[in-house]
């Protein structure tokens, strides 16, 4: 089991680089390391940075849809009260807060109510953006210095929040394969019922996860604020989507039980380089959101045809088994 | 009384309230405009519903009404009357559907994510066909909205709607293949040892609803002469919200098409109601999601309570 999973980010990583290379020789232009920076990797961050708790709740067997809401709800808060009042510290403060909040009323919806995630997060995507949308009545809001600082700070051309993600990357990977935290959350994507028998607090893993998933779509809502140096309540649309997308092609499975933090992160760079890349190449936006949806359908079909392989594959073990005995 | 009643109810009240508080709301210009949402928010609920019973999803609702919108002007662009493109839509909405079905099925995608992937397409590929709009329509175009009055009052598509309905009504009641519906959303499982067809049904009842979608795509399209490539966008939050308003489980195998008649209703009023009452338009998505979080959470709450009481009975 392990030997095949390491195949598996194996492949995506050469899947990555044949794409790199690839669109690299099409036009050189993209290999400057300028272009990779600032263009690749920094387009990426904030839905990388969201993708790495998601991937937590993807696991556990749920979904979180309202993430991009989350983000613009978070960030329209933090420029608001910076307009108001001035202060920059409670700005951040409020972003944090806002992003907890919402990620904790998902987890309450979800665990304590029991209603299925896809339904919970679905209806709070509409509550936060509408909430956006009420408070701002449509309008831009503008950034704050942290959120500059965020989204433009360079240390000797190396923009600060590349490093942020490189940190947050190390630390979700470490909580999903090293803790007996990230261990429980996959017992209860694979069967919650005999989690809880076994004595794990489904109820506080799942919101725990759910929490994460909050704050962290909040603190890269900063990010993005910072980086456009403006935004509106429609910022986050279609962001739900591509951090499924990144999740899904990552190898988690969307039925829970199944996936790792790594691949995730391999999944980030292949859609960073197709983002550029098509950019690039000069493909106009609307085949872009063609080829998003496309490949979320695609890694989606392929994940659901190895599963029914492997299934078959048991079944078959099993009944020889059942023929020898 | 059954909760389909109290909704109704509700939905009386709350328009009787706002004729007295808001002056304009009773007027007979508003209530058309009214009337004119409830009838393909009604039809298209319907069709959410019969998926939603078994336990599935479709979001991709809004990107197919774009669709099919677009098709109808392309046709109706050349003088064609509605007895052309209508039965158009319908097919290319059926069949729209089916394609999400069958992903569903047969490869095993959960609905909502399958549903989101095809929106996303269908979203990036329209604005790629059409620029941006059609319009210029022939006036032909627009009969279904202006000029298809029973009685020189009573709009065409609010017949058309409430017609949907009484067949809706019925073949829920004996049709065995929409009882299967509630067997498939309770029990996928012992569905299947029971005999049903599972996939087969569940792609059926996709191209059902896409087919009456196409009814609902019409009513939208012909509002006026010119149809943009985003005239569904956003669309599918409604009538979710109207079926689980009106009492239909989320997680399948429990609703009444009543129940979504009454659901329909009250949020084709929540727009014009914010609008009479000073409120700002802004409001209305947070309005709508509240909506929802609330019909859900009170429906998920009498579950809760209703495991309790079964546990005392027991005990």
């Amino acid at each position: 089991m392990k030997s095949k999973k390491f195949n598996f980010n194996f492949a995506l990583g050469a899947l990555f680089l044949v794409l790199f290379i690839a669109i690299g020789l099409k036009t050189p232009n993209f290999f400057k390391p300028d272009y990779l920076v600032n263009v690749m990797l920094r387009n990426i961050i904030e839905l990388g940075m969201i993708a790495l708790p998601v991937t937590l709740v993807v696991i556990t067997g749920g979904i979180d849809l309202s993430l991009g809401s989350i983000a613009t709800l978070s960030g329209i808060i933090g420029g608001m009260s910076y307009k108001a009042t001035g202060s920059g510290i409670l700005a951040v403060i409020l972003v944090l807060l806002v992003g907890l909040a919402c990620g904790w009323f998902n987890s309450l919806l979800v665990t304590k109510l029991n209603i299925p995630a896809m339904v919970t997060t679905l209806a709070t995507l509409y509550l936060f953006q509408g909430i956006a949308r009420g408070i701002t009545q449509g309008n831009s809001v503008y950034a704050f210095p942290a959120a500059k600082w965020l989204g433009n700070f360079e240390i000797g051309s190396f923009p600060i929040q590349i490093i942020f993600y490189i940190v947050l990357a190390v630390f979700f990977v470490l909580l999903l394969s090293r803790t007996y935290y990230g261990k429980y959350l996959y017992a209860i994507g694979h069967n919650e019922i005999a989690s809880r028998f076994d004595g794990i607090n489904t109820v506080r893993c799942k919101m725990i996860a759910y929490i994460l998933s909050g704050l962290m779509s909040a603190f890269a809502g900063m990010i993005m604020l910072g980086r456009f140096s403006s935004m509106k309540y429609t910022a986050g649309d279609g962001m739900n989507l591509k951090v499924v997308t990144i999740i899904v092609l990552g190898g988690t499975s969307i039925n829970g039980g199944v996936g790792s933090m790594v691949g995730t992160i391999i999944a980030t760079l292949i859609i960073a380089v197709l983002n550029s890349g098509l950019t690039v190449l000069n493909i106009p936006i609307d085949v872009q959101t063609i080829v998003q949806g496309s490949v979320l359908l695609i890694s989606l079909i392929t994940y659901a045809i190895i599963e029914k392989r492997n299934l078959s594959h048991k079944r078959h073990e099993v009944s020889k088994a059942v023929k020898t005995a | 009384m059954p909760s389909e009643m109290t909704l109704g109810l509700f939905v009386v009240i709350i328009f009787a309230l706002l004729c007295v508080v808001a002056k304009d709301f009773g007027s007979v210009n508003n209530i058309m405009s009214i009337l004119n949402r409830f009838s393909y928010i009604l039809i298209a609920s319907i069709g959410m519903n019969i998926i939603m019973i078994t336990g599935n999803i479709d979001v991709s609702f809004g990107g197919v009404i774009s669709v099919m919108c677009i098709l109808m002007a392309f046709i109706g662009k050349k003088g064609a009357p509605i007895y052309a493109f209508m039965p158009a839509a319908m097919l290319c909405g059926a069949i729209l559907c089916m394609f999400n079905g069958l992903l569903i099925t047969k490869l095993r995608i959960p609905a909502i994510v399958a549903t989101l992937a095809t929106t996303q397409i269908y979203a990036g590929a329209l604005p790629l066909m059409i620029e941006g709009s059609i319009y210029d329509l022939p006036a032909s175009f627009t009969w279904l909205a202006f000029e298809a009055k029973v009685f020189k009052f009573v709009p065409l598509s609010v017949i058309l709607a409430l017609i949907l309905l009484v067949i809706a009504l019925l073949f829920m009641k004996y049709s065995r293949f929409f009882k299967s519906l509630y067997a498939i959303g309770n029990n996928v499982k012992s569905a299947r040892l029971a005999g049903i067809n599972v996939d087969r049904t569940i792609i059926i009842t996709y191209a059902i609803a896409g087919l009456i979608l196409g009814v609902a795509a019409t009513i939208i399209a012909t509002a006026g002469q010119r149809v943009t490539t985003t005239m569904g966008a956003g669309m599918e939050m409604t009538f979710i919200a109207a079926v689980v308003v009106g009492g239909t489980s989320v997680t399948g195998g429990s609703g009444s098409i009543l129940g979504t008649a009454f659901g329909s209703l009250l949020l084709s009023i929540i727009a014009p109601a914010l609008y009479h009452l000073g409120i700002s338009d802004s409001w209305s998505t947070a309005v709508m999601g509240a909506i929802i979080i609330i019909a859900v959470s009170v429906g998920a709450l009498k579950g809760v309570r209703r495991k309790r009481t079964d546990r005392a009975k027991e005990a």
